[in-house]
């Protein structure tokens, strides 16, 4: 095994226990999601649906996904005492950041839609024996999913740079930092948006709402100028975003030292 | 700057294969915040030795051992350690390395697979000095590193420390938290893993645990090093006896102790003391003497 795989294996080592700790607590709340809806629908007559497993991987993908993201440098990077040994550990800074990097950005969905899947297998026959209801297993091959992966890798990113930039309070910090960005962004908007109009309809100007989604900004077929904006903001979004954030990264990991310890 | 440092990597490698030299720190200065700590800092480490690092608390004893390891970065000056820049945490280097620290914590899994995951990045471990280490400490290899005391941990970092056969190690009060027979099997356990191509460097405050174990000493004192010789230089320039007078008006006294029927004292040897023993000098008292030498005097005992 080369160098980079070692330093894959420690991590999986490192965090095994952790790891299948919360693969038990999925699969408990997946199963207990389940026999309540066959409750519910077996005495209010009404009709079972399909939607647990679709309805509840998003909220693992991202919070799940996002937390762990964020706790992926908290001892390696930060603490007192556990920071010594990473740091020391006979690999580049660039190995020791893609180890991370990789195993929170690729494995940690493919696992936890293994985990969805196996957990279907093993809950939805359960079930069927228990209620009566029909099979119906998790399927990762849909386009949802894959839509949720993407969005997954751009938000990842975003929260491995607050994993390595922040000291401590990783998650909570980042989430702070992005309402501040967020608010900053819109004010920068709206005022832009009234300087415009303002000039094109002088004092005649009327306020009215708008409302749009990442979706449908992004994922929707437009053509002419809105398809190059959507094409400019997809490249911006999906590619050039999360490559920054992961440079970014990895240049706070190349400069970490003790006295970032807290 | 690249250049510059490749360049002096290349002198340095050069240094190390003419000198025996395995670390030398230049002009290093070093502060956190806007105190300082080091300044003007000079070391050089030769290779086949078992230093001493010993200071006063907050000294920068650990502090210097995170600057030639690569954990901190100095604010001016020149490092190296084996020929390595530090601050570049190249693998080479790193792989060369072990650093125990006085704190630390090991992830909850057995031994046998802490072992398992963390020997493979050093190309030297030998895993059957490691069983014998173990077997010399009392360690069991199948119980839960949460579950150990953290004497058996230290003990457990120290034999993979010393079966990784790294040429440098560095140990950071190494003998905190082991018990009395730990302590003496501490040091049988270092002096057989030593060997001419390793060199240890041992920061402690316990140096009654360390003698007859550590020579040369380096003193750290003020923010620089005020002694980095052997014990022998100092006992071929003084004599250590105990005088029942109050040598307050002895000219050649460096350094006196009240003790028990009397004063101890350190002077300089004068010619018909030559081949006189004397005392023994244990380091407590070494340190001592230098420390207060180096009050009076700006620069210290060199």
């Amino acid at each position: 095994m080369n160098r980079f795989g070692l330093l894959i294996n420690r991590e999986i080592q490192t965090s095994k226990r952790d790891l299948s700790f919360y693969a038990l607590t999925l699969f408990l709340i997946l199963f207990a999601s389940e026999t309540i809806r066959s409750f519910v629908s077996q005495y209010s007559q009404i009709a079972f649906g399909p939607a647990t497993y679709a309805s509840l991987f998003p909220n693992f993908l991202f919070l799940g996904g996002l937390i762990i993201t964020s706790l992926s440098f908290a001892t390696d990077m930060f603490s007192k005492n556990g920071q010594q040994e990473w740091l020391m550990l006979p690999a580049t800074s660039l190995e020791k950041f893609l180890a991370k990097g990789v195993l929170t950005a690729f494995a940690y969905p493919i696992a936890i839609t293994v985990v969805f899947f196996l957990a279907s297998v093993i809950i939805e026959p359960i079930q069927l024996l228990l209620f009566g209801n029909p099979v119906t297993l998790f399927n990762p091959f849909t386009t949802g999913i894959a839509i949720q992966f993407a969005v997954y890798w751009v938000w990842q990113s975003i929260f491995l740079l607050g994993a390595t930039y922040f000291h401590k309070g990783h998650f909570l910090k980042t989430i702070l930092s992005l309402g501040i960005l967020g608010i900053a962004l819109a004010t920068l908007f709206l005022l832009f948006v009234k300087v415009i109009f303002s000039i094109k309809y002088g004092s005649s100007l009327r306020t009215f709402d708008i409302v749009f989604s990442f979706d449908s900004l992004l994922f929707k077929p437009a053509s002419g100028v809105i398809g190059t904006f959507r094409v400019i903001g997809k490249i911006l979004y999906f590619v050039v975003l999360p490559l920054f954030c992961w440079v970014t990264a990895f240049f706070r990991v190349e400069e970490v030292q003790a006295t970032d310890a807290v | 700057m690249a250049n510059e440092i490749e360049s002096g990597q290349t002198n340095l490698t050069e240094v190390v294969s003419t000198n025996n030299s395995v670390i030398l720190m230049q002009d290093i200065g070093f502060s956190y915040g806007k105190t300082p700590l080091f300044t003007h800092l000079d070391l050089e480490i030769k290779q086949g030795n078992i230093y001493g690092l010993l200071g006063k608390n907050g000294s920068g004893k650990t502090t210097l051992l995170k600057l030639i390891s690569g954990q901190l970065f100095p604010d001016e000056g020149f490092t190296s350690a084996l020929g390595f820049d530090p601050m570049r945490r190249k693998p080479a280097m790193l792989s060369e390395i072990f650093y125990l620290p006085e704190e630390f914590p090991l992830p909850k899994m057995k031994a046998t697979e802490y072992l398992k995951m963390r020997s493979v990045f050093y190309p030297r471990f030998d895993n059957l000095m490691f069983a014998q280490y173990c077997k010399d400490f009392e360690l069991d290899m199948q119980q839960n590193l949460n579950e150990m005391s953290l004497g058996q941990k230290k003990k457990l970092l120290l034999a993979f420390g010393l079966a990784s056969n790294t040429s440098l190690l560095f140990l950071d009060e190494p003998t905190n938290g082991l018990d009395i027979p730990s302590k003496r099997q501490f040091r049988q356990t270092v002096a057989s893993a030593m060997t001419e191509d390793r060199t240890f460097i041992i920061s402690t405050h316990q140096v009654r645990d360390m003698e007859n174990l550590i020579d040369p000493l380096i003193i750290l004192h003020d923010g620089k090093i005020i002694f980095n010789d052997t014990v022998d230089s100092i006992t071929d320039k003084y004599v250590m006896a105990l005088v029942t007078t109050d040598p307050q008006q002895d000219e050649k006294v460096v350094y006196k102790e009240k003790v028990l029927g009397g004063w101890m004292v350190l002077r300089q040897r004068s010619e018909q003391e030559e081949g006189n023993e004397g005392q023994p000098l244990d380091l407590e008292t070494l340190f001592n003497v230098v420390v207060e030498q180096s009050t009076r005097v700006q620069g210290g005992m060199r």
